[in-house]
């Protein structure tokens, strides 16, 4: 296993890639209304992927005036963004969140918003020219060609443009004779050259559909048992070194032991646990702010007396692990009222054990934020974890500004986290030598 | 900026997580320190340090002075309710784990000097939610310049609690002091009374130390000394007037 020596601490550092960080991306070619779209759509809608739309580039005036006379070649290479395509491509290989750009056809321009892609294990790539870039090609996993007869194209096309772009026929027809046929001939076409697959009869060829769905399912598994492995791996190294510093462990007064008592005995009234619960989350909120960065602030008093005090150096805002970091919400409103709160839902899978990402929303200007804190009830293996901190890298978080809460954590897990993310701060109530499964959310929400 | 300077004698330190290294961490004005066995002063985290700079600013608005004070009052209860009695209980967890834990022993009950201690109430109920809270209003005779009783409304049962006595600001001690004897004549055993203050000044609490050996007081910061009118400096002022009216 790689493993470097760093040379600033002793630490040992891990390495750990979650499954998003190889995207495997599919291209899909082929003429215009070769039905190349409804395949990638179906495929897309079977395994739950994302989708990237057009990279058209951004029409000079001039050129716009052309588009909506229908004189504007859009069927040409010369319309697409490639250099903005590769960019988010190899964003999105590097498992970075990339922002795709929305094009309008009523309005012949790319919009204002994007839309943000964002841990995809497997990406479908579709257009006429997918395949026409070598630089797109050598980023695709696989290359696949949609083959179909010229007047079926035409006749869909036209159903398609007047239908959903608001087009009228004489100018489908028009585009098509100037542009789409002579396009067709000399950049779509050779690109069956260099597809790994040609598909005719599109949409109604269940066999390719079917195959295709069967690679990808197969990619999918490959990198579900990849990532399964390297947690493995990561949990059997440095089973008995002792714990990082950064690693906060509250110190057990008689009060908070007395509420871990009622909070752990089994018979404690569903309203008392939620009482205590919240009463020390709100301790344990307290000591995770320590680690956040404070600067130096002189102030006054009413008397007129000068005090050397701090203030915080900046916006500190939380990211909730759902379900069990939502427990921490109400005690985080008690701390910061206003705190920012981005969430993200990451589950086991129940037949493999493996932490899948589900839901994700952040602040926009997360990296930008003085301290960020992550907020989860239990740690067992620690996978939810490592998974939580590399979303906020992925997001631009620098990792010693990541102070991680959380109220009991099994030693192993929290180790392998520290392993592969030593510059991160952990806040423990309870350090379990055993890893336990999650029982604080039943109980706090009661179901 | 302020006229007077503060006095060269308070405390300064580095103040953050002891993996960080000293010159990473901010220096403030921590608490001083009294040699007295039974004052209690919370640990001076920077989290502590930027709330008390929070309500000790002349500019801060009531609203923000309000919540900010809350939260140290919520940490000065805690870190009082570790100092009651315990008795050891083991429990089965939720996932059948044993856990060896503590439960505790004997009554509460809070008593609040009027009108600042009052504004502590609420933190003490965000941690115990159907305690019993009586009341002592102690005012400064006009005739005599000496603090007086003028009302106290308290427990009948207050000789078999433990008492949390509420006053956020110590400075000469005057009313705690009469308010401690106001328990004690009610049968309180002095050992039984836990003073939470959030700001005292440390000639007054040494000698309010002194005087009442067996009571415990926990405290959030220790300041500098008092001025020639008996303000606490730096203080943070009237905490009953920012609290309540201003």
């Amino acid at each position: 296993m790689s493993q470097l020596e760093s040379h600033v601490t002793v630490q040992k550092r891990a390495y750990y890639s979650p499954p998003w960080a190889d995207v495997s991306i599919i291209a899909v070619a082929g003429s215009s209304g070769s039905g190349k779209s409804t395949l990638s759509q179906t495929i897309v809608k079977k395994l739950n992927l994302p989708w990237v739309d057009s990279f058209y580039k951004t029409l000079t005036p001039a050129q716009s005036k052309l588009a909506f006379a229908n004189e504007y070649d859009f069927d040409s290479p010369e319309a697409i963004d490639f250099d903005a395509l590769i960019n988010t491509l190899r964003d999105l290989k590097a498992g970075k969140r990339a922002e795709v750009p929305v094009y309008s056809f009523a309005k012949h321009a790319r919009l204002e918003h994007t839309t943000s892609i964002y841990s995809p294990h497997v990406l479908v790539l579709e257009g006429i020219f997918a395949l026409y870039d070598p630089r797109v090609r050598e980023l695709c996993d696989m290359g696949i060609y949609c083959d179909a007869d010229a007047d079926t194209c035409l006749s869909r096309r036209i159903v398609r443009d007047v239908r959903e772009r608001g087009r009228d026929v004489e100018g489908c027809i028009k585009q098509w004779f100037a542009f789409v046929k002579p396009n067709f001939e000399k950049f779509v076409e050779p690109q069956r050259k260099v597809a790994d697959l040609i598909v005719p009869r599109g949409i109604e060829n269940r066999v390719a559909l079917d195959m295709m769905v069967q690679f990808i399912e197969k990619k999918l598994f490959e990198k579900s048992t990849h990532h399964r492995e390297a947690l493995a791996r990561l949990e059997v190294r440095d089973r008995d070194e002792p714990l990082s510093d950064r690693v906060v462990v509250m110190s057990e007064g008689p009060q908070i032991k007395f509420m871990n008592t009622i909070l752990q005995d089994i018979d404690t009234s569903a309203e008392d646990f939620i009482f205590y619960f919240d009463r020390l989350a709100a301790l344990i909120i307290e000591q995770a702010l320590n680690n956040v960065q404070f600067e130096e602030a002189s102030i006054e008093t009413p008397p007129g007396y000068t005090y050397n005090g701090l203030r915080p150096k900046g916006e500190v805002s939380a990211v909730i692990v759902l379900r069990g970091g939502s427990a921490f919400e109400p005690a985080l409103r008690k701390t910061i009222p206003d705190c920012r709160t981005g969430r993200l839902l990451i589950q086991s899978s129940y037949s493999t054990g493996e932490p899948e990402l589900h839901y994700l929303r952040l602040p926009e200007d997360i990296h930008k934020h003085e301290s960020v804190l992550l907020l989860d009830t239990q740690m067992a293996s620690g996978g939810a974890a490592l998974m939580a901190v590399q979303v906020l890298v992925d997001h631009g978080v620098a990792l010693e500004r990541i102070v991680l809460a959380t109220y009991s954590a099994g030693k192993v897990g929290l180790h392998r986290l520290m392993t592969v993310f030593p510059e991160i701060t952990a806040v423990v109530c309870n350090l379990l030598p055993h890893a336990e499964q999650r029982w604080v959310e039943k109980r706090y929400f009661r179901c | 900026m302020a006229e007077k300077p503060a006095p060269a004698s308070a405390p300064t330190q580095c103040v953050g997580p002891t993996f960080r290294a000293v010159a990473d961490k901010p220096s403030a004005t921590v608490s001083a320190v009294v040699s007295s066995d039974n004052v209690y002063v919370l640990p001076q985290t920077p989290q502590l340090i930027a709330l008390l700079s929070m309500i000790r600013n002349k500019d801060t608005e009531r609203a923000d002075f309000i919540f900010y004070s809350n939260r140290i009052i919520r940490l000065l209860v805690e870190e009082g309710l570790n100092h009651l009695p315990v008795i050891e209980k083991n429990i089965t967890t939720p996932v059948g784990r044993t856990y060896n834990g503590l439960m505790f022993q004997g009554k509460i009950c809070g008593v609040s000097i009027m009108r600042a201690g009052e504004a502590m109430e609420q933190g003490l109920r965000d941690c115990c939610r159907s305690v019993r809270i009586g009341k002592i209003l102690i005012q400064r005779d006009e005739d005599t310049a000496l603090p007086k009783l003028f009302y106290d409304k308290l427990p009948e049962d207050i000789a078999n609690r433990w008492v949390l006595l509420l006053d956020p600001m110590f400075a000469t001690g005057g009313s705690a002091t009469m308010a401690v004897e106001v328990l004690k004549g009610r049968g309180v055993p002095e050992d039984r009374i836990l003073f939470l203050n959030l700001i005292a000044s440390p000639e007054g609490i040494t000698s309010f130390a002194a005087k009442f050996p067996r009571l415990k007081v926990v405290t959030a910061f220790i300041d500098e000394g008092l001025d020639e009118k008996n303000y606490i400096v730096p203080g943070l002022g009237d905490f009953g007037d920012r609290f309540y009216t201003i």
